[in-house]
């Protein structure tokens, strides 16, 4: 307990506990305000600021841009150390290496933990004052539907983002660099994104036959494809199960990795990182 | 391996084909100020970092405060504080509260403890400002605080010096006096060698990643002195032919001096009065004769000008003869 309460002080005292948490709150309220002040989209998706769907815009939010952010801050939380050679005196202090990492990543979770439900908390009142300057009915989202669909949303979306710091608390420490952490766990998520659509365009691009082009091309979704099993992708068959509104492209191609086995292999890639990052500490020759 | 607090047994440590102990054996004796001298790249932070876990020897043993230490046995380094290279805090946070996260890790450490530390190394006025604003001195003594939070017995202190103003060396000295005298250990690696003269009651000298002379600083001393005697322009020839066909090391003089000339002969200063009356005999009578000891002459002998490897007596005065030539 000593130690996660000193972990705990290290990352209350950074500044970058409190900016990125408020970029995401900024970029929230930024986007509910000149979307709820702005025309009404509709057609076939219907529309996202309708109530109660207005509630998976919140959802996207928190777990994209949030599962973003939370990266990059478990990459710089984690290599702080590294960046300071604070780890040598810790490590001289006859500390466990292994602990020591371990507890570092439960504060960092606790944080990233602590930050989702802010922004989560701060999404819902952002929707009822959006909803209360549209006169509409922002459906109850404590006892109603609405709130059962945000407490799953939640209980989903976090170990998601848990998942994905934890590869950019790996990152950094494996690679001994806050740098590298940030932008190599940011660059893997992208990519991962990007790697899947790359992979959905040339599936169904397969699909059509340009000997005949007269005939009709199956266009129902694929999947699971084994892309989707990646360590940042595993987490949108997870979210697919979240209640959303504004889905993307891959949603309606992709057939997601059922819940469960998503849910596993989240926690897998979640354990796999930080005993990746626990082994690569203890193993360490340390020489700054 | 008894009353020792640091003992190393053939310690070997390579970096890829680079070798940085090539099997080096060491002794500090329990309460007492070891000074730890090398010159850079000698192996001295390298054996550091062993000493506490950060680094694994390719062979060798260590034992620590009596016991066998491997990297694993992280709880021998409960009795042990260090401050190895340049001081690591974290910047964002003041004096107290690094003080606060270092000592949480390891072995318990009661709140109180940082008070009492803070107080010991001059820094209490300053313990609530941010160590980025800490002056490199400052920084050292937060450091030396970090070894000290938790009352080890065994200190291992790399250059504690570095940064530190006149007064706070002073400070720092009476600190580790004060520490001895409680019959804790200190071992002070450092480049300054009039410091360690003045603190160390053993040397080790370390060369190439292997010890080369380790004892008492007096006994060392004693070995390492050697006479300066000056004699006029014209007899320098003569002495040389004197002295050093029977082995015994001569500096030749210093260019500049137009009437008398300054030889270093290096013999321990038991055996000056022996080359004086050996010229004496062959009727050269020296104008001036000088006995020197400084750990500054050992440490360069040692490590760079004294090719045989550290002998300090001349085959032609042996002191078991009576100091006879």
């Amino acid at each position: 307990m000593r130690l996660l309460a000193a972990e705990i002080l290290k990352i209350r005292r950074r500044w970058a506990t409190y900016v990125l948490e408020s970029l995401l709150l900024g970029l929230m309220l930024l986007v509910f305000v000149l979307v709820g002040i702005g025309p009404r989209p509709s057609g076939v998706f219907g529309s996202p600021f309708a109530f109660p769907q207005v509630y998976g815009v919140v959802n996207q939010f928190v777990f994209g841009l949030g599962s973003l952010l939370a990266v990059a801050f478990a990459g710089a939380i984690g290599g702080a150390d590294f960046t300071w050679g604070v780890l040598r005196v810790v490590v001289a202090r006859g500390e466990s290496r292994a602990r020591y990492i371990l507890t570092k990543a439960a504060a960092i979770g606790l944080f990233v933990c602590g930050g989702v439900v802010i922004a989560f908390v701060a999404g819902i009142l952002l929707t009822y004052l959006l909803g209360a300057m549209q006169g509409s009915d922002a459906g109850n989202p404590i006892t109603g539907q609405s709130g059962r669909d945000l407490t799953r949303s939640l209980a989903l979306g976090l170990p998601v983002i848990l998942e994905r710091a934890a590869i950019g608390f790996a990152v950094a420490v494996v690679l001994r660099s806050q740098i590298a952490g940030i932008v190599a766990g940011i660059v893997l998520q992208i990519g991962e994104g990007i790697v899947s659509l790359i992979i959905i365009a040339v599936t169904f691009a397969s699909r059509f036959d340009p000997t005949n082009p007269e005939a009709a091309p199956n266009l129902g979704p694929i999947g699971p494809e084994w892309f989707q099993y990646l360590p940042f992708s595993i987490g949108e068959s997870v979210l697919a199960e979240a209640p959303q509104v504004t889905q993307g492209a891959s949603d309606f191609v992709l057939n997601p990795v059922p819940l469960t086995t998503a849910l596993i292999v989240t926690f897998a890639y979640l354990a796999a990182a930080l005993a990746l990052s626990a082994l690569r500490v203890e193993r360490a020759e340390i020489t700054s | 391996m008894d009353g020792l607090a640091i003992a190393t047994r053939g310690l070997v440590k390579r970096y890829g084909a680079q070798p940085a102990l090539q099997g080096l054996d060491m002794n500090v004796p329990t309460g007492a100020v070891y000074g730890f001298l090398g010159p850079n790249g000698a192996g001295k932070t390298t054996l550091m970092r062993i000493l506490v876990g950060l680094l694994r020897p390719d062979a060798g043993e260590v034992r620590l405060l009596g016991e066998p230490f491997h990297r694993g046995d992280r709880r021998r380094l409960f009795g042990v504080g260090s401050l190895i290279e340049q001081p690591a805090f974290y910047p964002y946070l003041s004096g107290r509260d690094n003080l606060r996260v270092f000592a949480a890790a390891g072995p318990y450490t009661p709140t109180t403890r940082i008070d009492e530390v803070l107080e010991y190394v001059g820094l209490r006025d300053r313990a609530r400002s941010k160590v980025k604003t800490y002056s490199l001195g400052m920084k050292q003594r937060l450091g030396i605080a970090v070894a000290l939070v938790s009352d080890p017995q065994l200190l291992l202190l790399d250059e504690p010096g570095n940064g530190l103003d006149p007064a706070g060396i002073v400070a720092m000295r009476e600190l580790l006096r004060f520490l001895t005298a409680q019959g804790k250990t200190v071992l002070v690696s450092s480049h300054i060698l009039p410091e360690v003269q003045q603190l160390a009651d053993v040397v080790g000298i370390v060369d190439r990643g292997r010890l080369v002379r380790e004892g008492p600083l007096e006994r060392l001393l004693g070995e390492s002195a050697h006479v300066r005697i000056r004699v006029d322009a014209d007899e320098v020839a003569r002495v040389i032919e004197l002295l050093a066909p029977r082995g015994t090391e001569l500096e030749p003089p210093m260019a500049g001096d137009p009437s008398h000339r300054w030889l270093v002969v290096r013999v321990t200063s038991d055996h000056a009065a022996a080359v004086n009356q050996r010229l004496a005999e062959q009727g050269v009578f020296v104008s001036g004769l000088e006995t020197k000891s400084d750990l500054e002459a050992l440490f360069l002998s040692l490590t760079t000008t004294l090719p045989t490897g550290g002998r300090v007596g001349p085959p032609w005065a042996e002191p078991s003869a009576g100091g006879r030539i």
